[in-house]
């Protein structure tokens, strides 16, 4: 795996935080930019034998579905690195992508379902 | 249905409770997510190069609720720092919509996150968290604050309460749903 990391905006105002851009296998943002950090995986029944330690350590966190930020929460790894591992994994068919919550008109039905879940709590 | 994912920002200023509110309705202890940031200094006097540059990470906490055995609702509280704008963006993307958390010791405090949500027509609510017992406020005078439009629903909460934040949630989801087209 290379991982690196660079400063990706050089012309912000002085002492302004902007978000580091982080270089993993060539790449620095998901491909699927709809890959939000609420968005779910699971893992996939395939040979893992040929994986880094680091993607086999995400997919066994993956044995049910899992959101991007709860990997990250648990393996403590930074937002930026996390979404796009998962990306590369789903990418090479290790993982299934649920349903993204970026969706422009959310639907009435999950909605429903939402507002009843909230009432039996 | 496919398995599901939905989006609930909790935001407010700092201290105003937004991490409580997560911890009382979610499922799991709230889990911490950290993003990397990078400070660009750049200044007329730019000859320390790369290496005068930090790196610092902020922090969003998070929970869950499983709804059914389809779909998930995620919780995020946005960073206590406002000047992170651009994580706010991330979580606001394809969100049902916010809680906006304020403190009626620090009204303004929550004025940038009414603000966000208002020029994004992100739909929110306002959930007044008292504190200390009764408020000086009347709701017209919150209401007034903050400059909100009369259509935002303003909850009173105990953001510690399950009952109260759910009482939020539920207010939001409500709001939320009173905006869509109407049923086919
Ligand atoms: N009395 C009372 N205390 C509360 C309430 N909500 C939160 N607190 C307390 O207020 C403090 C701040 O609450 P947090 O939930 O950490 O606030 P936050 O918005 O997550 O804070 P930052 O993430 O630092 O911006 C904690 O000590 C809470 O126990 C409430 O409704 N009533
Ligand atoms: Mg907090």
């Amino acid at each position: 795996m290379t991982l690196e990391t660079w400063d990706g905006d050089d012309e912000s105002a002085a002492g302004r935080f902007v978000p580091l851009y982080v270089l993993v296998n060539g790449r620095t943002a998901p491909r699927d930019s709809s890959l939000d950090l609420a968005t779910q995986v699971v893992a996939l029944p395939v040979d893992t034998r040929r994986l880094e330690p680091e993607y086999l350590e995400i997919l066994r966190r993956c044995d049910g579905w899992i959101s991007v930020a709860e990997i990250g929460a648990y393996l403590r790894m930074p937002l930026a690195i996390t979404k796009v591992m998962v990306d590369v994994l789903i990418e090479q068919g290790y993982l299934e992508v649920g349903n993204p919550a970026q969706q422009k008109i959310i639907d009435r039905h999950v909605l429903d379902a939402v507002l009843a879940g909230l009432e039996r709590l | 249905m496919d398995r599901t994912s939905v989006k609930i920002v909790v935001a407010g200023g700092f201290g105003t409770g937004k991490t409580t509110l997560v911890a009382s309705v979610s499922e799991i202890p709230p889990l911490t997510t950290e993003e990397l940031l990078t400070e660009a200094s750049v200044g007329v006097d730019d000859t320390t190069g790369v290496e005068g540059k930090t790196t610092t990470t902020v922090a969003l906490d998070f929970g869950r609720i499983t709804i059914s055995p389809d779909v998930v609702l995620y919780l995020f509280g946005t960073p206590g720092q406002d000047r992170f704008w651009f994580m706010w963006d991330e979580l606001a993307q394809g969100a049902v919509g916010a809680i906006v958390l304020v403190d009626t010791r620090r009204l303004d405090s929550s004025f940038p996150a009414v603000d966000y949500f208002e020029r994004r027509g992100i739909p929110f609510v306002t959930a007044v968290n008292r504190f200390f017992g009764e408020c000086d406020y009347t709701e017209d005078e919150i209401r007034g604050a903050l400059e909100l439009d009369p259509k935002v629903p303003l909850v009173w909460c105990d953001a510690r309460d399950r009952g109260s934040s759910k009482l939020a949630l539920i207010t939001l989801v409500r709001h939320a749903m009173a905006r869509l087209p109407a049923r086919a």
